[in-house]
This record gives structure tokens, sequence and C-alpha cells, in this order.
């Protein structure tokens, strides 16, 4: 009933008023753009990014090298000039760790862990959802009675003892924060993936034949990609920070390569003696970057629900 | 994060003022924030420093040990030797247990017959015990007699808390209900709050000077910023194991004193020297080599790399001393002519290189985080002043409890590291239990290098410790003992990095006497 004063509207205004079609991207970026909060975070998040990816151009040491670190530095405040020659803008950490430098290292190994268990879970996530939806019945029951497992359990509890039980490592860490992440997404897409799959053009799909396999992954999985998109973004912060919850409590990763969680912790005791830099400076990095993936969450979780169409 | 952090500080803090300003404080009372808490109030269950330390205050031993270690008469006035496998101890007289009744040789007894039959006790104390027979020569007078010679014997006495012989089948349960701790120490227990406090009243009985303060309260702060905020915040007054960061900040505030005292607990690496290839030591491209850890130039090479004088200043804040042996030069059993080796940084990689490792090779190093202090740090800097000498170095530092299980035992039922950071602090307060338990061949039946997981063997080492802890006479023993340490450190059979110090902090006013061992006793606080 809605449409029809639209379209008489379209009609009375002739034909060359009416646009262009939009692919759904080109909207999508329309309304992401519109707002000024999201763009000064996707700004924000791109320079990050570029400083993680330059680091070993624009920093005066390697903080993985150990020949390159002395303890003879340990502690300078911020601008002091280090033993090597060069200015430590953001001062040093306990052992003489260039902060600047152990920031931008430290900020490649958070995107990375973030980026990567994100993806890894999301795609364990997308096919359990998936599986579970379209099979149904005990498959669906199992599936899903492992999520709920799985989510009643905290994260960081779970996270904290696969990495003591592993050992340390990147690897380890991502293996630990996919364990502890792809069930949002398996409830997510299988909730989505419910609705898809009553719909006609799923209908149509079987009647013609196709495999379950095309069905699901060609014509139901690319309609449960927009709530999947803003719920990696959201863990994506998320799995920085646990990374970061883990590393400071001394399992996370090692301290010869340090992320931002272990810069943090190895300014936490130096924080009643003045010494503020070692555990600010990092803290902030971490606060910015997720600041910054939240920020455009937001407006990519608005711009996606079509529950807060304008 | 770190706002976050801060933010709970402040929190802490203002709740910590409101705390004090809602208990107003008596006069002669004492609050002491604790590092470390008790697992029992049962002396005879735990052989651990935080339960030993609040029985020294409760029951009380037949020895004790002063500051400085050296021993001193505690529930014995006196003892002597009457042959080699004969001890005699006088008891003093006059001495009352809490409720009134009188100490006598007969509770000693009683305890020697507790001590071996704790149940489910972690670690308990029957090594102090075991083999010695008492005899009763009179209320005040008893006669140990040991199946071998036993010098060490009053060394041991004071690991043995004294109860009395009523409650001599009290079960632990009744012990930490607080039914059975009767003792006649300076300080009876008036309440026990498991994780939170141990209130302790001053017993005005007690056969030495009297303490000063008549109330304490002993509150468990593990954390180490928390501490030093709770003294900040004058919630506590005391407070032990002071953070070496924070040593500058509180020894520059004029309502603080600081009192330190060297420890006797020695930081040092075990490498391992029994099987080849060690664990996670290999070539610079990560192939397989025999252990160089074998070759006595390599730890050497690898002792001389370590700067220690920059450890003990940049990471310990001062707060430590190079150490060339198992225990410092002021106790005994102590060798004259060992002393921490100097930082050689050219020497170190000429050693290597005469060893056959002119490139050097790789490795990772092993340790606790959070059991010793600085422990990561000092890793760290090492694995810097390694990778410098050509030896690529890197690290990995696991929870204390993780990695104490695996240096002893790895999947394979072999210790799991090559080469590792841990620590060892002298139980009997003199320099043979080190040597016993880390430079002996291990050969634990007989209770020989139990923590000798290097598996380093000397048997000259071996055949002069033997000696050593069979010779009754005092300074002919030490003689042995130095010459021991001469021969173990010969080998460089561990490398030792430094000594501890122990750091209290007080408000002013009130003086703490800092021991060796770690241990803060009551005894030893008052105020001027």
């Amino acid at each position: 009933m809605t449409d029809i004063p639209l379209a008489s509207a379209q009609i009375s205004q002739g034909l060359p008023a009416i646009p262009k079609e939009e692919t759904p991207f080109t909207q999508f970026r329309k309304a992401f753009f519109d707002d000024k909060v999201a763009v000064a975070g996707l700004i924000l998040f791109s320079i990050i990014v570029a400083l993680a990816l330059l680091a070993p151009f624009i920093t005066p040491q390697n903080p993985y090298d150990l020949r390159s670190v002395d303890i003879m530095d340990s502690r300078l405040s911020p601008g002091s000039k280090a033993g090597d020659g060069f200015t430590t803008w953001l001062g040093t950490d306990g052992v003489g760790r260039d902060l600047y430098s152990g920031i931008l290292y430290g900020l490649r190994i958070s995107l990375m862990v973030g980026a990567l268990s994100g993806i890894i879970a999301a795609s364990i996530g997308m096919a359990v959802g998936l599986t579970a939806a379209y099979a149904g019945g005990r498959i669906e029951t199992i599936l899903m009675r492992i999520v709920d497992l799985q989510l009643s359990l905290p994260a960081v509890l779970i996270a904290l003892i696969l990495v003591a039980a592993l050992g340390k490592g990147v690897d380890k860490i991502i293996f630990a924060l996919v364990v502890v992440q792809w069930a949002y997404y398996a409830r997510t897409v299988r909730g989505t993936a419910l609705v898809e799959r009553r719909k006609e053009y799923v209908e149509a799909a079987q009647s013609l034949g196709l495999s379950n396999a095309r069905v699901v992954f060609r014509h139901i999985m690319p309609n449960c990609l927009a709530p999947v998109i803003v719920i990696i973004t959201v863990q994506t912060a998320h799995a920085i920070a646990l990374e970061a919850t883990l590393s400071f409590l001394g399992v996370g990763l090692p301290q010869t390569e340090p992320s931002l969680g272990v810069l943090i912790a190895n300014g936490f005791q130096y924080m009643l003696s003045g010494k503020y830099w070692i555990s600010f400076f990092p803290g902030l990095a971490l606060l910015l970057t997720i600041v910054s993936i939240n920020l455009m969450g937001d407006r990519i979780r608005d711009v996606l629900n079509p529950r807060l169409e304008k | 994060m770190s706002m976050t952090m801060t933010v709970t500080k402040f929190v802490r803090l203002a709740a910590f003022s409101l705390s004090l300003a809602a208990t107003p404080t008596m006069a002669q009372d004492l609050v002491v924030g604790l590092s470390a808490e008790p697992s029992s109030l049962d002396p005879h269950f735990h052989n651990l420093a935080p339960n030993n330390q609040l029985s020294a205050h409760i029951f009380g031993h037949l020895v004790m040990r002063a500051a400085d270690q050296t021993l001193i008469p505690g529930l014995a006035e006196s003892w002597r030797v009457v042959d080699p496998l004969t001890w005699e101890f006088k008891l003093r007289k006059g001495v009352t247990f809490h409720d009134g009744t009188p100490f006598t040789v007969d509770d000693v007894i009683a305890t020697f017959e507790r001590v071996p039959n704790v149940p489910r006790s972690p670690s308990n104390f029957s090594s102090y015990t075991r083999g010695r027979q008492i005899t009763k020569i009179d209320d005040h007078t008893m006669r140990i007699t040991t199946g071998v010679p036993s010098p060490l014997l009053p060394n041991d006495f004071t690991a043995v808390a004294i109860i009395p012989k009523g409650v001599k089948d009290a079960t632990t349960e009744d012990f930490n209900a607080r039914k059975t701790t009767n003792g006649t120490g300076p300080y009876r227990i008036l309440d026990y709050v498991q994780g939170d406090r141990i209130v302790l009243e001053r017993n005005d009985a007690w056969w030495g000077p009297k303490p000063h303060y008549k109330k304490v309260t002993l509150r468990v702060i593990r954390s180490e910023p928390s501490r030093v905020a709770a003294l900040l915040a004058g919630d506590v007054d005391v407070i032990e194991a002071v953070p070496t960061t924070d040593v500058a900040r509180l020894k520059a505030d004029q309502r603080l004193s600081v009192f330190e005292a060297t420890g006797s607990r020695l930081i040092y690496f075990k490498m391992e020297m029994h099987r080849s290839p060690a664990p996670f030591v290999t070539a610079k491209d990560g192939s397989r080599i025999d252990n160089p850890l074998l070759d006595r130039r390599v730890r050497l090479a690898l002792s001389k790399a370590i700067n220690r004088e920059a450890i003990a200043a940049r990471i310990m804040d001062g707060a430590a001393r190079p150490a060339g042996q198992f225990v410092p030069d002021f106790i005994f059993g102590a060798s004259p002519n060992l002393k921490a080796e100097r930082f050689d940084l050219e020497g170190a990689r000429r050693l290597l290189a005469e060893a056959g490792y002119p490139n050097g090779f790789k490795m990772t190093i092993f340790g606790p985080n959070g059991r010793y202090v600085n422990d990561t740090k000092v890793i760290e800097a090492i694995a810097q002043m390694y990778t410098r000498a050509g030896v690529d170095t890197s690290i990995e530092t696991l929870p204390p409890a993780n990695f104490f299980s695996r240096a002893s035992q790895g999947a394979d039922g072999w210790p799991e590291f090559g080469m590792y950071l841990t620590g060892w602090g002298s139980s009997t307060g003199e320099g043979s239990d080190p040597l016993r338990n880390i430079a002996a061949s291990f050969d634990a039946a007989n209770g020989f290098g139990q923590s000798n997981r290097s598996r380093y063997s000397n048997p000259k080492v071996d055949e002069l410790l033997k000696k050593a802890i069979a010779t009754m006479d005092d300074t002919e023993r030490a003689k042995l003992l130095a010459e021991t340490n001469d021969v173990a450190f010969a080998d460089q059979a561990i490398i030792p990095i430094h000594y501890q110090v122990n750091i209290w902090a007080a408000k002013k006013g009130i003086t703490v006497i800092p021991r060796v061992d770690e241990w803060t006793l009551l005894t030893g606080i008052s105020k001027q």
C-alpha cells in the first residue's frame, strides 16, 4: 500500500529523476561516509595500520633483535638519547626497549592476531552456523548445544587455560582466540540462515536441483554476510583486547616479541614509581586502535541493520 | 588498559584511606602488610616460608636464627656435642605455653612424634627429625642420638616448631580452627581470616625481651603495587618484600623508612650437563649440535658474558649483589676465594671460539615469571648479553607452578629445559644446603642432589661434601665446605647471577631489623 504514493511521485517526476541503480556496496559506502565520527575512526585506523605496516622502515630500533636492545638504556624518559644515538620520543621500558619502536612492532602483532583470528573464527563459525541451519534436526541440536556450552564459559577463562596449556607463541594465541570466538559467529549466522532458508529464492535454487553445498554457500551465505561483517569488527577489537589481557597476565606472547599487552604489563610495576610512560603509551596505542575499530563497527552496524533504517 | 589501572588504583587508595578513618588504631597496635599467606596454622603441615615465619611467633623453636643467620638459643638454652653421634640440649627453665602449662622435654618428644605423621602434608618436616632419638635425662635436659654424625642438628632444629604434648594427636584442621594453636612463642593468635588477615596478641609471659607491639594485624597483600599503596595510604605500618622499582621513591619519602639486608637467596642458571644434545640448544641454523654446555669453557663464557653490575643497577635498582658462589660470603661455608665473575665480552667470545663455537650457537633459556624479584627482566637482559656475545638467545618465561614442574620433569620424564634461571635460599642458613641439593651428584635415595636437575657430577665435590657434613668441628667443616665450593665453581657447576636484597619499608619512627632469611619477625619491629 505504502509504495503507491511513492510510485506515483516517481512517475510525476518523470524518468530522468530516477537515480542510477546503486549497488548495495555503493549504498553502504555512502551511508558509512555520512557519519563524520565513523570517518574519523576509519582515518585513525588507516593511520594505525600504515604505521604498523611501515614499522621496520620508520623505527630507530628493531625491538625483536636483542643485539639492538641494551639494558643500559632502560627506563629512559621520553625524549632522552639512547646509547645508540637515537632519541627515544616515547621513552624506553624496563629492559631498554625503545617504546616507539616497540609499540609499532607490537601493533603489527596485535592487528595480525586480531584480524587472523577474526577471519578464521568467522569462517568456522559461518560453516557451523550454516550447516546447523540448513541441516536442522539432530545435527543442528548438537552443534547449537556446543555453541551454547562455549558461550556459557567466560572467554578470558577459556583462552587463559588454552594458552597456559599450549605455551606461548603467536600461532597458539590465534588458536585460542579462534576457539573463544567462533561460537558468536555460528550463533548469529544460524539465526540469519534460518530466516533465509525459508525464502523463495532458496526454494527456487533447490527445485533447480542444485547441490546442497551450492545452495548453502552460493545462495544462503551471501545473504548472511551483513551480520557477520558487523561481528567481525566488534570481535576483532575484542580479540585485540583479549590478546593484550592474556599477554598482560603473562601467558600470551613471549617477552622478546612484545605485543601491546606485554608492553603494558612490563610497565605496570613502574606505575607507582612515576615512570608512567612505560605502560601509558602502549596503553594509549591499544586504546586508539580499539576505539577506531569500534567507531567504524558502530557505523557499519547501523548501516547494515535493516531495523535501523532511517 | 593503563587508564583503567590508574582508576582502579585511585579507587583503591580512596578505599584504603576510608577504612583507615573508620578504624582508629590503638597506640600500641601495628598493621603489617605481608606478601604471602601461610597455607595452614599447623606448624608441621607445610614447609613453606610464610608458615614457618608465623610458627616462629606462635610456637617457638629450640634453636633460633639471628637476623644474620647465626644460631642463637631459643627454647634450648645451650647445646653441646657429647660424642660424634650424641648431642645434649639443655632446655630453658620456667617457660610456659600460652595456656600456662610448663614446657619440658616431653613436649619436644611429642613434637618429634607428630612431625612425620601429619596426613596429606605437601612437604613435611620429617627430614629434620628422621633418625634422631631423644632420651630424656630430666625435665630440662635431653640427649639426642643420631645414626650418622650430624653437625647440622642445631640448624635443623631451627625448623621444628614445638607443640605441647597434649596436642600430639591433633589434626591440621584442629590447628586451622585455632583449637590447638597453643605454643610458647612471643605472640598468640586472636583471629585468622584466610586470604585476609591474621591477628596476633603479645604473650606477656614470653621468656625473651618483650616485643614492642601488643596487638598486631598481619594483612596479606600479594600484589606489589597494592602493598606499596597500602603503606603510602597509611593503611599498614610496615610492608615486606618491597618491589625494587619503588625503593628509590620510598626512600625519598620523609614519612617512611626503608630497611635492607642482603639475602641468602641466590639467583642462578642451571645448565644441562648430562644429555647431548641439550634441549633447546641448536646450531645457529637450527640444526642439531652436540651439547655445548658440557664444555667448561662454554659455561665460563656464558658466565663472563653476563654484566652482573648492570643487572644489579638497571634492573634490580641496586637491590641485588653480584654473586660468585652459592651463598654470600658472610654465610657459614662460603669460600673466600670466589668472587662474582667480571663482565668480559671479549673473553667470552674468545672462550666460545676456543671451545669450537667461533660463531656461537642458538638457544632458548627459560625461567619463571613472578617467582623471583624481576625474574623475567633479568632473563631478558641476559638474553641480550648472550646474543651480543654471539649466542643467539631467545627466552620463554612461564607461570611458576607450570615452570617448576616442567623444569624437573618434562613429557619424556627428563628435565625439560637445557638452561634455565632459578633460585635457591639456604633453608639451614649455612652453606652445605645448596651444595648438597644442587652440586652433589644426583642420588635422591640418599638425599643428595635432589635439585640437581642439570645432573652435574664431580666425585671430588661429593667426597668433600660428605666429609664436611660428617665433621662435627665447626671451623674444620667451614673449611671443607669452602673447598667444596671452590671445586664446584672451578667446574662452573652453575652460573651464579646475584643474591637478592630483602627490603622492608615502614612508617617513620618504626624500625625493622632486616633479615637475611626474608622473614618478617615482630620481635624485630619496634618504635623509637
